[in-house]
């Protein structure tokens, strides 16, 4: 095996661990927050956490593959696990921002959830009685 | 709280633009618009003073509770999916004062303002 293959296949590997460590804290942490935001609807919540999850998937397992390749020749294994930092680098990056925006995914809805039976903003100036038709 | 009802003044062509804008917004609250001093509002609210809801935009909560002016827009805000949460920034202490001043001075020229922006009929 030489050394391209082994800073592609060590490139595969740590990518894919970190995208499953990452969406699985997600799945596990994002469940509290999805079931308050649906006013303890579990099963709601559960298929909302699993949908976001699979999302989450897709899209950084395919940023994996797309920037696999290298595009120039590796001599040494110096350069090897150079390439390998700068690649990892990158996901860690994009998995942090992908991380971030599913926790602005999360804390609006959650927002959005806590303003629908929210009070109003002011006290009325007066009552007067409504004569109904 | 189930329904607002705004009583609105049709003479105004800014007021009839809003009420055309406040159609189409998504709602938290039912909106129901019923023009001033008709015969539908004097029914409706028989004991309210309908000379003053002449001055400026009231808001009826379907309990009866009565919101002018300023007020009356914060809750307008607040039924609407997109803004409630500007109804609370815009009456916290701190902004309160401004939001009744740009809301005054809106209500008081609205006429003026319709004209200059050719929202007359």
């Amino acid at each position: 095996m030489n050394i391209e293959i082994a800073t592609y296949l060590t490139y595969l590997s740590i990518s894919i661990a970190l995208t499953i460590w990452v969406a699985h804290t997600l799945h596990k942490n994002g469940r509290i927050f999805l079931v308050d935001v649906f006013h303890g609807n579990e099963p709601l919540a559960d298929s909302v956490n699993h949908l976001l999850v699979v999302g989450f998937y897709l899209i950084n397992l395919g940023f994996v593959s797309l920037t696999l390749k290298l595009g120039y020749e590796i001599a040494s294994p110096k350069e090897g696990i150079e390439a390998l930092s700068v690649k990892v680098g990158t996901v860690l990056l994009v998995l942090g921002g992908m991380h971030f925006f599913n926790l602005l995914i999360f804390s609006r809805m959650r927002r959005r959830a806590t303003m629908r039976d929210a009070p109003p903003p002011v006290y009325p100036d007066t009552f007067t009685p409504v004569q109904e038709a | 709280m189930s329904t607002l009802t705004l009583l609105y003044d049709p003479e105004c062509g800014l007021c009839r633009r809003v009420h055309g804008w406040l159609a189409e917004q998504p709602k938290l609250v039912e909106l129901k618009m019923i023009p001033i001093k008709t015969d539908a509002a004097r029914r409706l609210y028989p004991q309210l003073n309908h000379d003053l809801t002449a001055e400026d935009l009231t808001v009826i909560s379907s309990e009866g509770a009565v919101y002018f002016g300023p007020k009356a827009w914060l809750m307008v805000l607040w039924a609407l999916c997109k803004y409630r949460e500007w109804s609370y920034r815009l009456a916290t202490p701190q902004l309160l004062p401004t939001t009744r001043r740009v809301v005054s001075m809106i209500s008081e020229h609205r006429y003026q303002i319709s004209r200059a922006a050719g929202l007359t009929r």
